[in-house]
């Protein structure tokens, strides 16, 4: 056992370095920097494009000078309760034009007025028209509120005091929601899912150099192909745990300034785990690891088959698919903590590691994160197992020792 | 036990006795009627042999013949379909690996390591120490006058080079059992030489050292034992004198009278004599020597060169390469007719 650690350790020594310590690397740590950049650039170009097409939007309201101000008047005071995001379209009050009567001149009138208009009021304020883009739409109800107060503020002409509402923020931090962890738990299938499809699908063409350099052939004869594969996975999982660290790093610094701002610690605090910060995180990485080696394992295996990148690109396509769906059942599962279809995706083996992570954030037991663990495994075993026998029947020419045939002599 | 030939060699005229197959007491390698198939295809068909420890053994044979099968499958590398084998007392040859160096056929390293870490890294495999391994690379390095490129990339380096720089990898961590795969192939005369001395300094260390090849020159050179695999089997097992006796003395006659295809000379002759060239070419037996100088110089035809030698193991596995194909395809011949009568 210690020989074979030992020939792990090497075979991952050498892989660590032989990715580390090039300039590719570089390239590999920072890509998420093109994405983050490429992100803000469209995200920007986005959020310009949501403004504008909410600045050309217009509301109208085609009334009488008197009608006009009341409703000038009304839509300041009510415009203030909305925020940036959600305040109605700007509202346009038309008092140069002869009133449309009824709804047909309405409607002619607001075609008139073109495409950016998304409702038209017309006629005495107490019996108005209105006409809307689409039917049910804000704008016109909308429109019915602010003709709703004028008519009631010029009947009572009320001197009563304004309500003034007192806003202020739910304490959240104690008591987080279910829908809250739920969120959380999502959010962890998610991370372990992109980090682990970005960095396990590496693997696929980890053996193509030995293959290729005929480096292979050595190792299958100086150390267990078993501990070629797993030195291989756990080399590759070094240069990921790297890379997650730095990443990690930089983003709990995001974190920690940003808790400084007022109001992000009180969400943050909302997103609390059911099992405790420390050990969701502590069985996040586990889970991430966990994942990794069963992916990295498929796809280490399957690549070891190919006999070119061709192959490697064809071969990767169907895990690909397959580790969507996993994300999509663990997914769900973390929808539905504690039914039925949680309970599968957490004991599917490639789905396990999402699921049991999400589970964390809803559940506070811890031992049924043992089970997972050593059952998560069992199957990394498995797999590299199978992986391992493939290889030497099919690539190296040797044979099934149960199916080996029983030839003439 | 190791088998004896199937098909004894026949000798043009003087029968040379086959020589027993050897008593090895001590053997580090054995295999026993070992048969591997790929497909349909016969790779290695009931190969039995055996290395004594302390000693060079060659695997000769043509290419194609299953020599890197038979080695691949004696390190474990490969399982065989039938037959056992035995590795340095264990029936695993898997558990010895840390006892055995081996270069295989494809020559592989990792083009962007330095030459010293490569030979560490093959050296770290079979249990060596990294440390000691980059130390004592650097040292066998320099031995064989490669000390300036200790810490070049193998990228680097003439394909020659790597081979060395391999070859020093297979043996770092001082293996009882040297397995080489074709270790001569590629390599220029003065490295060809550099490697003999390093396989015979290695056996005077006191490992054993398997190898295959299918250039004759080394084998003679460096063999004690050799096996003559052709066709999927072992055609021959034994010492090189023993390959070599398998076909008679060579005697190449040149007469000192002009008249040398006169019919009285020829009757002194062996039948199957041919005048080439200059000189007469005929095989004559072991004892033959001294009667045969009798007759010529009774006969009065003069001496004006006469060589009786011992043909090198090139002809020899020239002849039973050749006889093991003529076997072949007389039993495919025999098999397609009784398919044909059945």
């Amino acid at each position: 056992m210690t020989r074979f650690l030992r020939a792990v350790a090497i075979i991952a020594r050498r892989d660590f370095l032989a990715i580390v310590a090039t300039p590719t690397f570089l390239l590999f740590l920072l890509a998420p920097f093109f994405m983050v950049a490429f992100g803000t650039i469209g995200g920007l170009g986005a959020s310009q494009l949501a403004v504008n097409t909410r600045d050309s939007g217009q509301i109208i309201a085609v009334v009488s000078p008197a009608d006009g101000a009341l409703l000038d008047k009304a839509d300041k005071a009510l415009r203030t309760g909305f925020g940036e995001v959600g305040s109605p379209a700007r509202l346009v009050i038309k008092t140069d034009m002869p009133v449309p009567r009824g709804p047909d001149a309405a409607r002619a009138a607001a075609t008139r007025f073109g495409g950016d208009v998304h409702a038209l009021l017309a006629g005495p304020i107490d019996t108005p028209t209105i006409i809307e883009r689409n039917r049910g739409g804000a704008s016109g109800r909308y429109l019915t509120l602010l003709a709703d107060i004028v008519v009631r503020d010029r009947a009572a002409r009320a001197r009563v005091a304004p309500v003034i509402p007192v806003f202020a923020a739910m304490d959240t931090a104690q008591a987080p929601s279910s829908a809250a962890r739920q969120q959380l738990g999502f959010m962890a299938v998610f991370i372990l899912f992109l980090l682990t499809l970005l960095l396990a699908g590496q693997a696929v063409g980890m053996l193509a150099e030995e293959k290729g350099n005929k480096v292979i052939e050595i190792l299958a004869a100086a150390v267990p192909l078993e501990a070629v594969f797993v030195g291989k996975l756990i080399g590759l999982l070094g240069v990921s745990m790297l890379f997650i660290a730095f990443w990690g790093t930089l983003a709990g610094f995001g974190l920690f300034v940003a808790t400084g701002a007022p109001g992000v610690g009180a969400v943050l605090g909302g997103f609390g785990p059911a099992i405790g910060w420390p050990a969701f995180l502590a069985l996040g990485i586990v889970y991430f690891i966990m994942a990794f080696l069963l992916l990295g394992a498929v796809f280490l295996g399957v690549g070891a088959q190919a006999g070119s990148v061709r192959e490697i690109q064809m071969l990767s396509l169907p895990i690909t698919i397959t580790q969507v769906a996993m994300f999509g059942l663990a997914s769900a599962a973390a929808s539905a903590p504690g039914e039925r279809l949680a309970t599968i995706a957490q004991a599917i083996p490639f789905s396990s590691p999402y699921a049991m992570a999400a589970r964390a954030a809803t559940d506070a037991s811890l031992s049924v994160h043992l089970l997972a663990i050593l059952w998560q495994g069992l199957w990394v075993a498995l797999v590299i197992a199978v992986s391992v026998r493939l290889f030497r029947n099919g690539v190296l020419g040797s044979g099934w020792s149960l199916w080996r045939r029983k030839r003439r002599a | 036990m190791p088998k004896r030939l199937r098909h004894p060699i026949r000798v043009a005229r003087l029968a040379v006795p086959i020589p027993e197959l050897y008593e090895l007491t001590d053997p580090i390698v054995e295999a026993s009627a070992i048969t591997k198939y790929f497909g349909d295809f016969r790779a290695v068909h009931d190969l039995s042999l055996a290395v004594p420890a302390g000693s060079i053994y060659g695997l000769l044979g043509p290419n194609g013949a299953g020599k890197s099968t038979s080695l691949r499958i004696l390190l474990g590398i490969i399982e065989p379909d039938g037959g056992t084998r035995r590795l340095l007392g264990s029936p695993d040859p898997q558990s010895a690996r840390h006892r055995i160096g081996y270069l295989p056929e494809e020559r592989g390293l990792y083009p962007n390591m330095k030459a010293r870490e490569a030979i560490a890294f093959m050296g770290a495999l079979r249990g060596l120490d990294w440390a000691e391994g980059r130390k004592r690379g650097a040292v066998m390095m320099e031995e064989l006058e490669l000390g300036r490129v200790v810490d070049e990339k193998i990228r680097k380096m003439s394909k020659g080079m790597a081979q060395m720089i391999q070859l020093i990898g297979s043996i770092v961590h001082s293996p009882e059992l040297i397995v080489l795969d074709e270790p001569f192939s590629g390599l220029d005369p003065v490295n060809q030489e550099r490697l003999e001395a390093m396989i015979r300094r290695e056996r005077t260390r006191g490992a054993t050292i398997l190898f295959s090849t299918h250039v004759m020159a080394h084998a003679e050179r460096l063999c004690d034992r050799l096996a003559i695999i052709a066709r999927s089997e072992r055609q021959f097992e034994g010492s090189v004198d023993a390959a070599r006796a398998l076909l008679p003395m060579q005697v190449r006659y040149t007469p000192r009278d002009a008249a040398a295809t006169d019919a009285a000379l020829r009757a002194l002759l062996p039948a199957d004599a041919e005048w080439r060239g200059d000189s007469w070419h005929f095989a004559i037996s072991d004892d033959g020597a001294e009667d045969l100088l009798t007759r010529l110089v009774s006969g009065g035809h003069g001496i004006a060169g006469l060589s009786i030698a011992r043909p090198g193991l090139h002809d020899a596995f020239v002849h039973i390469v050749r006889q093991a194909d003529g076997d072949y395809d007389g039993r495919d011949a025999a098999d397609a007719e009784s398919g044909e009568a059945a």
